[in-house]
């Protein structure tokens, strides 16, 4: 089966420091595949990686079978990759609809002269992207709240969802999740499973970092385990679970590993 | 017809040709770029019109054209290695290029005339009345002496300059275009997640602050008729900063509402002549320490207008 996503031996250094080494997997269309490992493991900075936030220093990522490692990274946005932050990169004095509006950017094509002169096709076009920020807002459940709200004014819950619809609105077909649930509680957590899910029905495939165990063995068809920059483990959550090198990476070794 | 003295009138004239140096700098500002560079782009706009109209005697709106645009391509020149810099780094580097661009102009005595400037620029009023004189105008036919008219027509050229200028950039503020300004200025790297090319934008909003700051200094010399070197100043560059900074840089009006303040109020206050200067300085520590967003912000234009809409007329 094709994959949509592909790490070949990725690595990224910085200065002498390793952060990622030899990453290599890949994301099959359709898949939720969770990302895990102990803090500073290098989780967000194989996001990053992805998302070109920096270029990897080793290997290459492939989308859809071409090689993007080394594009800036609105063109990585383009062909259909989008993130979201593990501490929530929203425009805090816009509103709710505009941040949605500009995760649409990359989709639609008004410059300075037609949304100076406002032509019939710009207004069309901002319709249009008024339309797409609604059914997104009703989404991600965000449809009861004033849409003229500052961004920076929502609770903690909401600035995840609007980032999430923010991700959305650039219609991509691989979405990245940095902690969606950190912070939350159970019924929120809960919440988030149910969007997570209906996002995927809508033919997303995700890749999924979060430390909530519970909802990554629910929400995952796959897990990949890293540690200190090193993948260590791949497969079904059931078998990376069970996995003794998972199991030492979370909690120690074993006392007879220990001795010998 | 008193009222309309020429005076009056030119003070008018300069508040709108600060309004256009204000919106130059919002602009820039908008992307999050600070640009202490907007009087040297004044005065390549300046002295491109004047020469043009001097030298080669090319009509005016012509001239005017051509200022604004060489403005706006030294703007992408200089806007492309400015991208490295950014805060007072970058405001320092512009304000550097402002008066490298003085020296030149200075120094370049064959071209601009040194240290002297460019004389004998030709005044819209003037032309435009020589124009409907040939044409069997007389501003008496309006009771209006001739100074009176040459006055008033560049005060209403200069206001339908302001408000192109304020109509253009606050559609684009409510754009698309405005929209990836916003979102650079707000936080560059969730930005470029978004999928908006930062460096297009920065250089797109550098160079249309540029080519601002010379369409004003290319009005400004077909209005005085004169300009030299010392027109160009890093203070202009100051003032234009002060401009946004005291009416504030948030929304399109700010700037505009701050440069036509500012500009008046030093006149008004003529009368106790010495301490005015005092006064106006005063007032913009002010302004700094009780409004630091400055008078005119996002929230403040949001409650006018909603009760505009409460008390009906």
């Amino acid at each position: 089966m094709s994959s949509l996503l592909s790490l070949r031996k990725v690595g990224k250094s910085f200065g002498g420091l390793s952060a990622l080494s030899g990453i290599t997997f890949d994301v099959r269309p359709g898949e939720i595949v969770g990302v895990i490992g102990p803090n500073g493991a290098g989780k967000t900075t194989l996001f990053n990686v992805v998302t070109s936030v920096f270029p990897p220093t080793a290997g290459e990522v492939a989308f859809d079978g071409e090689r993007i490692s080394g594009l800036p990274p609105h063109a990585i946005t383009r062909r259909g990759i989008t993130r979201t932050f593990q501490n929530i990169r929203l425009f805090s004095s816009m509103t709710l609809e505009e941040n949605v509006m500009v995760g649409r950017h990359c989709r639609t094509g008004a410059g300075v002269w037609r949304g100076v002169l406002r032509t019939p096709g710009q207004r069309r076009e901002e319709r249009g992207i008024r339309g797409k920020t609604r059914e997104l807002l009703d989404l991600v459940g965000l449809s009861g709240v004033d849409r003229e709200r500052t961004a920076g004014s929502l609770p903690y819950g909401h600035q995840r969802r609007l980032e999430i619809a923010r991700a959305l609105a650039a219609e991509p077909r691989l979405l990245l999740l940095d902690e969606p649930v950190a912070g939350m509680n159970d019924a929120e957590t809960q919440d988030v499973f149910g969007l997570i899910k209906r996002v995927q029905s809508l033919g997303v495939t995700i890749l999924l970092i979060e430390h909530d165990m519970s909802l990554v063995m629910k929400a995952c068809d796959r897990l990949v385990v890293i540690n200190f920059g090193r993948k260590i483990a791949e497969g079904t959550p059931e078998e990376v679970r069970d996995d003794p090198q998972v199991i030492e990476a979370y909690l120690g070794a074993a006392e007879g590993d220990a001795d010998a | 017809m008193e009222w309309l003295n020429p005076y009056h009138l030119q003070v008018a004239s300069f508040m709108l040709i600060n309004a256009i140096l204000g919106v130059s700098i919002y602009v820039t500002l908008s992307t999050g770029q600070l640009s202490l560079g907007n009087a040297g782009f004044m005065s390549i706009g300046a002295y491109t019109a004047a020469l043009l109209s001097t030298q080669h005697h090319v009509p005016i709106p012509v001239g005017i054209l051509a200022g604004s645009l060489l403005a706006g391509m030294s703007g992408i020149l200089v806007g492309i290695p400015a991208l490295r810099l950014s805060g007072v780094y970058l405001a320092i580097a512009t304000l550097g290029f402002g008066e490298v661009l003085r020296a030149v102009l200075i120094n370049w005595d064959s071209l601009t005339g040194g240290a002297v400037g460019v004389a004998a620029i030709p005044q819209m009023g003037r032309v435009i009345l020589a124009w409907a004189g040939d044409r069997g105008f007389s501003p008496r036919s309006l009771g209006l002496q001739n100074n009176q008219f040459i006055s008033l027509t560049v005060f209403l050229v200069l206001l339908l300059g302001t408000v192109l200028t304020v109509v253009f950039f606050l559609r684009l503020s409510r754009s698309r275009v405005g929209r990836a300004y916003a979102a650079i200025r707000l936080d560059e790297s969730a930005a470029s997640a978004a999928g908006i090319p930062i460096t297009y934008y920065k250089v797109l909003a550098f160079s249309q602050g540029a080519l601002l700051s010379g369409f004003a200094g290319a009005l400004f010399a077909h209005s005085t008729s004169y300009v030299s070197p010392g027109d160009f100043t890093y203070h202009r560059a100051v003032e234009i900063l002060v401009f946004a900074v005291f009416g504030g840089s948030e929304h399109i009006f700010g700037p505009v509402f701050g440069a036509a303040f500012l500009t008046v109020v030093p006149e008004a206050l003529r009368s106790i002549s010495d301490y005015r200067y005092i006064l106006y300085g005063l007032l913009l520590v002010l302004v700094v320490i009780y409004r630091p967003q400055g008078v005119i912000d996002p929230a403040l234009l949001r409650r006018l207008r909603r009760s505009g809409r409460e008390t009906p007329a």
